[in-house]
């Protein structure tokens, strides 16, 4: 961090301290709620210019097989067909990937899952579109396939891609395992399984491309990242940078798939399209497309050797991580990152022996989505725990507290846990919220069909990239003459309300109510590189950068406000969009007034506020270090309710408690809490996409369930929890993904508490619950 | 395919045209007619971002043919703009930040219209059954039931 | 969606004439809750659709008629459920309606359709099966009304003759000492295709204790479509409903059974909800007879 900052950020701090903080942890409606209520044409769907054509994708109908041919004559030769675009029409690189250049745009020799792109049609509508890709005659030479990533890694294994099917491998050494076994007096072997899991925002992918005179072309749509649209778009059009504009418009939603590559294949197809025809385009998937063409969340089969010492203490961990990355390896090469570092959870383990494996299938393809790694590795290790308190003979609450990460503890990559830990106040709001202790004597004696049982998990998640490659952001403020500031980043808005909480980071630090804040759309001509906006980075590392911006935006206001005054400069304060004389407040400019006076100077009124988070230390030999700066804590107690004649359960109460560090604007935190808890009871108990033999068979929401109103806990208790952090915005730790991981093991220990039955496999559905009980008791009763 | 000349009233206008076939509800607001807010989420009826009220009923317009409205009174959130009752809900809607990425708001608001014009008083069963039909992947549903719950509770909060 | 014409007819006999003459390649709409998302997922083509929703004065109705309850084939899911004239011990019709769909499926879906539909994801057929509704299917030439039991081929296809189309639904009179109830498993809470689902008519003697008739309809017995479970009926028949009783009826019903397995859920899983079903339906039923 540079010292201006730091030097700031301690300003700040001490403010804060002072309790002299204003817009920074306040409830503020969000920057770009009202355009929503009111129902306002924002998405890009919403803006077609009248001549705008429509680009239909065709995929492959084969997980695995050569292309022998193509033939697109009678498409060609349907109605209001325009063009009909392959391989062979890209002027650039045939690539459109996240990370490792192992997928092609369209493909062209040779199909490795059914949601492979093998080209477009264009038509004057939607409709002639799809009728004309239907008719695209598709000839393959099927080749065998592999839809198993344990299967794949076989040295006899269908070969997915020529270089082998292990695209990446990591591990952790930390310790001596067998000399921790050899302490153990306990060990629990067990195998996890857990599925693909569908991101389904609202919104599906969708993007639209306008041709200009000069050659160059414009692309507004549905994403997460314009800069590294525009980056593939430059690739696979052979376009320089100044060629290509991306715009982000108001997107519905995201949660991972549009940071991958499918918004590369809608904008550039509909960028493709529009030069060549000199026409805007369209490119839109429609629900069930998007829901085999875009990634998915990584399965994972993770297998734990897990000892324990009679006291209780955890002694050893041998992990074996297997993630089915599908296809192509999209950002699963961050996945597995993710993973392994957050296998052993929130937990001290003195030895841990792991290892992961990125492996290549023919399933259709996996990528990021909201907790990258994370919901699969802590329903494992939360599994784990729970099993072993059982074996331990001791409660399960007791277990977790013994072994707990606290400050002066290290994590499976030995960081030293240190003071901004506040896993154990996230606890005890919980276990008092939930009146654990009482409801568990309760739970113990119950008769009758109908159960209640309560289940843990506990949080520590690494913040924002880690190793996953330079951690910055930036955000340019501009204050008009009239007084607006105009914030604009690369760093997108889609739903989670972090935009308004960088702008309240700006807001505070120039002292000015948010109504003066308008929020441009991020756009690759007027906004630099901010980096993806991924990993819940937004507010952390964004909100760093718009303070940088502010503070020296501020500095120059107030050195004008003291001029114009006639005091000295150290006696001014910008305060509610007022610039005063600290000692006598009738000595005042407001804020208009103040930044038209500037703009007359010839101030400079505009400021591009970058920051960079130090670099993270950690050995790719031994997977120890300091992968990530800093954590975001939690906990969440779930109380469900189980017929054990059906298997069925409801999740009746959830008390969930999260350390953010500092809640920017608590609503919004709130919001991330509810939205993310119940996105991950979906994982946990209805959504499964279904892949048989590398066909997607459930790629519809009237067969993929995500949860509705009706699914939700009758009660939900969220509590936030606040100790500060080193790295983000007034101590501020990252919050969006951090729900969606808890669900899922809280709810399987919660169903072992009510019905004592173990399921291990994801999701958990009352088929899996039921089977379980009969088996359990055909054990306890064989006639 | 044939052609059907139809006409209805769609936010207090009355709206002539001819429509294909095969052109759905959904099709015709938003193509024809450039009404906006209702969005296609699914196209076959799963996820209630269409929903419209549609002869007093809330339905989904993405699976409803346009050539079955032969003088159908269509209201989606453009024509409630002025209406007191949803100006209550889209303030709620604010201060509960049960708009996150929006994509969802429209089609709750007007299945939030639905609830509150045929119950007095609707308790949070009625609400979450009222937008039961509406799929939300943002919010987790509680902002817009407190949202809801609160318009529903009179004006003067 | 593929091109297909839309004849609107101008009355119901306009329409039984078209159907006499057009009637072999032509699909009847009613407001097309199952069709249209069918058509669009190109699950099913047609070339040629009679529009039945301008016919709503004739066939969209619920009315009691010399103690049968008359349905009009345009009736929808939410009429029923708000309909005054359907009484307590056909408690099982509002048991379905508030579980099917979600609220704009209810709105539109109409009873005509669910029954022409004839597939096991049609919520209303189970119920209508239970209690012997009877289906008046009619032509330009006369009208003739055919049991529901003996209407549905198989998945998808029924004995509706290539003129006819079906015009009224007819609950029969109940008599004294009937309740029924229904219930429905899915993988959430709403908005499902039913894994299992299950309506049960009961008659008692007046000892309140005797069955006097059980009617058990799901939406899967043997094959793809809504059948009844005659064996379990027939045991039910005339017996004392101890639970004795009620659990060899659950035996009795999982031989009867012949679920098949598919991504959704396994034979076995539904067969042994569809047993707690039985059980606590015919329970609720005793319930809601004695209570009343």
């Amino acid at each position: 961090m540079t010292s201006d900052v730091s030097q700031f950020l301690k300003g700040v701090k001490e403010q804060g301290e002072q309790g002299k903080l204003v817009y920074v942890g306040e409830s503020l409606a969000r920057i770009d709620g009202l355009e929503k209520v009111l129902g306002k044409p924002v998405y890009t769907g919403d803006m077609l210019a009248r001549g705008t054509v429509h680009a239909k994708l065709f995929h492959s109908s084969l997980p695995h097989g050569k292309l022998i041919e193509v033939d697109l004559s009678a498409a060609k030769a349907m109605p209001r067909v325009l063009d009909v675009l392959t391989w062979k029409d890209i002027p650039g690189i045939n690539e459109s990937s996240a990370v490792i250049p192992d997928r092609p745009f369209f493909a062209s020799s040779v199909v490795r899952s059914t949601a492979d792109i093998l080209g477009a049609v264009v038509a004057e509508t939607e409709g002639a579109a799809r009728e004309a890709a239907e008719a695209v005659k598709v000839t393959y030479a099927p080749l065998p396939a592999v839809f198993d990533p344990i299967e794949a890694m076989k040295p006899d294994a269908v070969r997915v891609h020529e270089g082998g099917n292990v695209a990446k491998e990591m591990r952790i050494r930390k310790g001596d395992v067998e000399k921790g076994f050899a302490n153990s007096s306990v060990v629990v072997e067990k195998t996890f399984r857990t599925q693909f899991q569908d991101a389904t925002p609202m919104e599906t992918e969708v993007g639209m491309a306008v041709p200009a005179f000069d050659g160059s072309i414009t692309v507004i749509g549905s994403m997460q990242s314009p800069h590294h649209t525009r980056a593939a778009l430059m690739k696979m059009l052979n376009l320089p940078a100044d060629r290509v504009r991306v715009v982000q418009a108001v997107t519905g939603g995201a949660f991972g798939p549009k940071s991958d590559e499918t918004p590369y294949d809608v904008c550039g197809t509909a960028a493709l399209a529009a030069l060549r025809l000199k026409r805007p385009v369209y490119c839109a998937m429609d629900r069930e497309e998007s829901m085999v063409m875009h990634t998915k969340r990584h399965p994972y089969v993770i297998t734990h050797r897990t000892g324990a010492s009679a006291d209780g203490r955890l002694q050893a961990d041998e992990v074996e991580l297997y993630l089915d990355a599908g296809a192509y390896a999209s950002l699963g090469v961050f996945v597995i990152g993710r993973g392994i570092f957050h296998c052993t959870g929130a937990y001290e383990v003195p030895n841990v022996k792991a290892d992961s494996y990125l492996v290549y299938t023919n399933n259709t393809y996996a990528g990021s989505f909201r907790g990258f790694g994370g919901p699969q590795a802590v329903f494992a290790i939360e599994s784990q725990m729970e099993d072993l308190a059982r074996k331990l003979s001791l409660d399960p609450l007791e277990f977790r507290l013994k072994n707990m990460l606290v400050a002066g503890k290290r994590n499976a990559t030995n960081h030293l846990i240190d003071g901004s830990c506040g896993l154990p106040q996230c606890v005890e709001k919980v276990v008092t919220s939930s009146d654990y202790w009482n409801k568990r004597k309760v739970f113990a004696d119950q008769v009758g069909r109908l159960k209640k049982g309560m289940g843990m998990a506990l949080l520590m998640h690494g913040n924002s990239l880690g190793p996953e490659g330079n951690d910055y952001g930036a955000v340019l403020l501009e204050v008009g003459r009239d007084g607006v500031v105009t914030v604009g980043t690369g760093l997108t808005e889609f739903g989670t309300g972090a935009v308004t909480g960088l702008i309240q980071v700006a807001a505070a630090t120039l002292g000015v109510p948010l109504s003066w804040f308008r929020l441009a759309r991020p756009d690759t001509s007027r906004h630099r590189e901010s980096g993806p906006t991924v990993a819940s980075r937004t507010v952390v590392v964004g909100g760093n950068a718009a303070l940088v911006a502010a503070e020296r935006i501020r500095k120059r206001l107030v050195l004008v406000a003291a001029d114009v005054l006639m005091v000295p400069e150290g006696r001014i304060s910008i305060r509610d969009g007022v610039a005063f004389d600290e000692t006598d407040s009738t000595r005042s400019i407001g804020w208009a007034a103040l930044a038209a006076e500037a703009h007359r100077r010839g101030v400079k009124m505009s400021e591009d506020g970058f920051f960079m988070a130090p670099p993270t230390p950690w050995d790719t030999e031994t997977g120890q270090g300091s992968p990530y700066l800093q954590y975001t804590w939690g906990a969440l107690i779930v109380e469900i309710e189980l017929d054990e004649e059906t298997g069925v359960y409801q999740v009746t109460d959830v008390h969930a408690a999260y350390d953010v560090g500092k809640a920017i604007n608590p609503t919004g935190v709130i919001g991330q809490i509810y939205g993310g808890t119940v996105q991950g009871m979906g994982y946990a108990m209805m959504e499964e996409l279904v892949h048989r033999d590398g066909k997607v068979v459930n790629h519809s929401l009237a067969d993929y369930y995500i949860p509705t109103s009706m699914d939700i806990p009758k009660s939900f208790h969220s509590f936030i929890v606040e100790v500060p952090g080193p790295l983000g915005p007034y101590g501020a730790k990252i919050v969006a993904e951090p729900p969606i991981v808890l669900p899922a093991p809280a709810i399987r220990n919660a169903i072992l508490n009510a019905a004592g039955v173990a399921i291990d496999d994801l999701p958990i559905t009352s088929e899996k619950v039921l089977m379980a009980i009969k088996k359990a008791r055909a054990a306890k009763y064989p006639s | 395919m044939s052609k059907h000349f139809i006409t209805m009233t769609v936010n207090g206008r009355e709206r002539s045209l001819h429509v294909d076939s095969t052109d759905s509800l959904l099709d015709v607001l938003r193509n024809r007619l450039d009404i906006k807010s209702v969005k296609d989420g699914c196209g076959t009826g799963d996820c209630g971002l269409c929903a419209v009220i549609l002869n007093g009923r809330l339905v989904n317009s993405c699976i409803v043919l346009a050539a079955q409205c032969r003088g159908a009174q269509v209201t989606t959130l453009e024509g409630l703009l002025e209406d007191p009752q949803m100006k209550s809900l889209q303030g709620r809607f604010l201060k509960y930040n049960a708009a996150q990425c929006g994509f969802c708001t429209p089609a709750m608001l007007v299945a939030a219209k639905d609830i509150l014009s045929r119950t007095v008083r609707p308790t949070e069963d009625d609400i979450k059954a009222g937008i039961s039909g509406v799929l939300c992947r943002c919010t987790g549903y509680y902002p817009i039931i407190q949202a809801i719950q609160e318009a529903s509770e009179g004006r003067s909060r | 969606m593929a091109g297909f014409d839309i004849y609107v007819p101008t009355s119901l006999a306009d329409a039984l004439s078209y159907m006499e003459e057009f009637g072999e390649g032509t699909t009847v709409l009613a407001r097309g809750t199952d069709l249209v998302p069918r058509l669009k997922r190109r699950q099913v083509t047609a070339s040629n659709l009679l529009d039945l929703s301008g016919l709503e004065l004739d066939l969209r109705y619920v009315r009691v008629d010399g103690g049968s309850l008359r349905i009009g084939a345009l009736t929808t899911v939410s009429d029923l459920l708000e309909s005054p004239s359907i009484g307590k011990e056909l408690e099982v019709i509002r048991d379905a309606g508030s579980k099917f769909g979600d609220p704009q499926i209810r709105n539109v879906a109409t009873v005509g359709g669910n029954v022409c539909s004839a597939s096991s994801s049609e919520d209303l057929i189970p119920v209508l099966l239970a209690l012997d509704a009877k289906l008046k299917l009619s032509s330009s030439k006369k009208e003739r009304v055919v049991p529901l039991k003996e209407f549905i081929l198989g998945k998808r296809t029924t004995f509706r003759k290539s003129g006819e189309i079906l015009t009224e639904v007819e609950v029969p009179q109940l008599p004294s000492n009937s309740g029924s109830a229904y219930d429905k498993l899915g993988r959430r809470n709403t908005l499902i295709i039913a894994l299992v689902n299950m309506a049960v008519v009961l008659t008692l003697e007046p000892d309140l204790e005797t069955v006097l008739k059980a009617s058990v309809s799901l939406n899967r017995v043997s094959g793809r479509i809504p059948q009844r479970a005659t064996l379990v009926e027939g045991y039910l028949a005339g017996r004392r409903l101890t639970s004795d009783a009620v659990a060899a009826a659950q035996g009795i019903l999982a031989n009867e059974l012949s679920l098949g397995s598919d991504f959704r859920a396994s034979g076995e899983y539904r067969a042994d909800v569809a047993k707690v079903f039985l059980g606590r339906l015919l329970g609720r039923c005793v319930s809601r007879i004695r209570g009343s």
